[in-house]
């Protein structure tokens, strides 16, 4: 490994295969050859994550922490990727929406996931305002009609706190409760809401119907993801017995 | 010293052609004259001391003929290169009709292409005029005495200077933890004392290790090397020893000087204007970005509204106009050609940062740069390999 950081210091060229080398062929003609021979990461280790948030750079040194003071110089000397498509400095942009959207797209149908997803937001948004305004004045206040902090709330409330794994002992496959990372958590939330949705969904009905439908009863900690999830938890207490099973 | 292939056919015939050539142009062939002698001044000219010892005939064949693998040159040799570098350089200029005193290696490099073209595949098989310094590998001294019993006690490790320079590192270890253990008697001992600051820097990488040793390293010993100059190094009081750990350290350039923007222009009517071009996948796009507010943008003369009916592709087109919160004040004229609407999307957003640069401040083109705004995106489509259904995907398998 150590001989090969000496590559990723000198300054990133694109190389389009071991048989063209840049200099023997016109660099005019490079834009023709346009696809990848073998499978290579396209960053060298040396590259660091972009951060599109505007307020970022606007904080004042001072008020930095000894790691952010540190992590901004490092900043300063170290090339940085480009942001991907789905990464913008927009208020809108929100990492976990753009992640349950790539979850539920099929065959790379990017376009057709995000309507659902902005149709879905419209609808959670409708039914809000519209209970809000029926409601009597006692209760309105605490009725959430930003439907965004709905979808945050439904996510959270899906999240399990611990997660079974299979570990075979002997002959015997025994289901370990074990601790989950957060990414594992989040996908297993999302996961289940997609498939609930997919599955338990009447023909007729759509998919940002059921989802909106969805989302609502799970952030008011009801529906049939959340039970799953309590179903999971259930499990993993019934399952304490194995629990040193997991070294 | 002009270096070619000698097993060539090609580069030895084209050889003799030049020679024929320059001895028409004037007596400055010795240029190239250097290369058939070369193999016999390179069988070493000093003798190493052997002791006397009856050897058996193969091991004598192998001691007159030594492995070809490194070649060792002597500093005479060495420095009578460099005097006939520096002569055929002023042949070189004077046939080429240029000035002898400011000839630079780029001019060599260009003459020697001009009067010596080649055609060969492999880039070390083509003529080329180098220092010598450039060409024979620094090499270290004699390392044993008139006897022939070494000057260094680490000698027989194979690799003395690794060896000893690891000694070095360990000895200024303790030392500095002898003085933190004084101190700490003395009750003088501070945890405010900061060890050296190495963030935004880089340890030597292995080659340049090597080369400062002038000895083949494994990767392990390089490992070795490098914890035990983080641990030298991470000492409260590691600053005393500052110039021994800084010399093997390198401190990267700061990113934010490389990215320059063009000076705006004027059209006829007084408004500033920049241009600008970006690439992604096999989409290619130029922006002419005009100071006018309320402006329309246009891509392919077409509303960007309609050419872009996706929202993702918008938002990447506004992406850098937002960030540095010009959003309306600019009228886009972009073309865009190639790829698909999301690698469009993506050059148009590199070209619109880039020419955005004339009109930002340092600090905005910096923290542009660190949104990842500049960088080209360099992920290609993978190609689909023989033998599998895609890139990565594999065909169906069934056993029976």
């Amino acid at each position: 490994m150590a001989a090969s950081i000496g590559n990723f210091l000198k300054p990133w060229r694109p190389s389009y295969s071991a048989k063209f080398s840049l200099n023997l062929v016109d660099y005019s003609l490079i834009q023709y050859i346009r696809v990848l021979v073998t499978r290579w990461a396209r960053y060298n280790p040396y590259y660091l994550e972009p951060e599109p948030r505007k307020e970022v750079y606007n904080i004042p040194e001072t008020e930095l922490t000894e790691e952010e003071k540190k992590e901004r110089e490092l900043k300063a000397v170290r090339p940085i990727k480009a942001a991907p498509p789905a990464l913008t400095s927009s208020v809108f942009n929100d990492p976990m929406i753009s992640k349950f959207i790539n979850m539920m797209m099929h065959d790379g149908r990017k376009r057709l996931a995000s309507e659902i997803m902005i149709q879905t937001l419209e609808r959670m948004k409708r039914i809000q305002v519209e209970k809000y305004h029926k409601a009597p004045d006692a209760e309105k206040p605490e009725i959430d009609c930003n439907p965004y902090a709905i979808f945050h709330k439904a996510l959270e409330n899906c999240k399990p706190v611990v997660g079974l794994r299979n570990v075979k002992k002997g002959a015997k496959v025994y289901q370990v409760p074990t601790a989950l990372t957060d990414n594992r958590r989040r996908f297993m939330a999302m996961k289940w809401l997609i498939t609930e949705c997919r599955e338990n969904k009447h023909r007729r009905t759509l998919m940002y119907e059921k989802l909106s439908q969805e989302l609502l009863e799970a952030s008011a900690n009801k529906g049939s993801v959340v039970k799953k999830k309590h179903d999971l938890h259930r499990m993993a207490e019934a399952n304490r017995a194995y629990a040193h099973f997991r070294w | 010293m002009l270096q070619s292939v000698r097993h060539s056919d090609m580069a030895a015939s084209s050889r003799a052609v030049m020679k024929s050539f320059l001895r028409r142009c004037g007596q400055c062939w010795s240029l190239i004259s250097a290369l058939p002698a070369e193999n016999t001044v390179l069988r070493l000219n000093y003798v190493i001391p052997v002791r006397m010892v009856s050897v058996s005939k193969s091991t004598g064949f192998r001691q007159r003929n030594p492995p070809s693998g490194q070649q060792k040159f002597t500093l005479e040799f060495v420095k009578k290169q460099i005097e006939e570098f520096n002569l055929s350089k002023r042949h070189l200029a004077n046939i080429m009709g240029e000035d002898p005193e400011n000839f630079t290696q780029e001019d060599i490099d260009r003459s020697i292409v001009y009067l010596f073209p080649s055609a060969l595949f492999e880039k070390k098989a083509r003529p080329i005029m180098k220092h010598p310094d450039l060409i024979f590998p620094r090499q270290r001294a004699v390392q044993w005495d008139p006897d022939g019993r070494p000057f260094h006690y680490l000698f027989y490790t194979g690799k003395q200077s690794y060896y000893s320079l690891m000694h070095d590192t360990f000895a200024k270890v303790l030392e500095v933890e002898r003085y933190q253990d004084r101190l700490l008697l003395k009750g003088l001992f501070s945890q405010e004392v900061k060890p050296i600051s190495l963030a935004g820097g880089r340890w030597l990488s292995k080659d340049e290790f090597e080369e400062f040793l002038v000895e083949t390293i494994s990767d392990q010993d390089y490992t070795y090397f490098l914890q035990l100059i983080g641990r030298l190094s991470s000492l409260p009081y590691s600053s005393l020893e500052k110039e021994f750990i800084l010399s093997f350290h390198k401190q990267l350039d700061v990113q934010a000087s490389k990215q320059l923007g063009q000076p705006l222009e004027f059209d006829q009517d007084g408004v500033a204007f920049s241009s600008a071009q970006g690439r992604r996948k096999t989409a290619e796009a130029t922006v002419v970005l005009r100071d006018i507010s309320s402006g329309k943008i246009t891509i392919n003369s077409v509303d960007y509204l309609k050419y872009f009916p996706s929202l993702q592709d918008r938002l990447q087109l506004m992406f850098p106009l937002q960030f540095v919160g010009r959003l309306g004040r600019h009228a886009l004229e972009c073309t865009v050609t190639g790829g698909g609407h999301s690698a469009q999307a993506g050059a148009l957003r590199l070209a619109i940062a880039r020419a955005l640069l004339s009109y930002v401040s340092e600090s905005e083109k910096e923290s542009m740069r660190q949104a990842g705004l500049l960088t080209s995106d360099p992920r290609l489509k993978e190609r689909k390999k023989p033998g599998q259904a895609g890139a990565r995907r594999k065909f169906t398998w069934k056993k029976r």
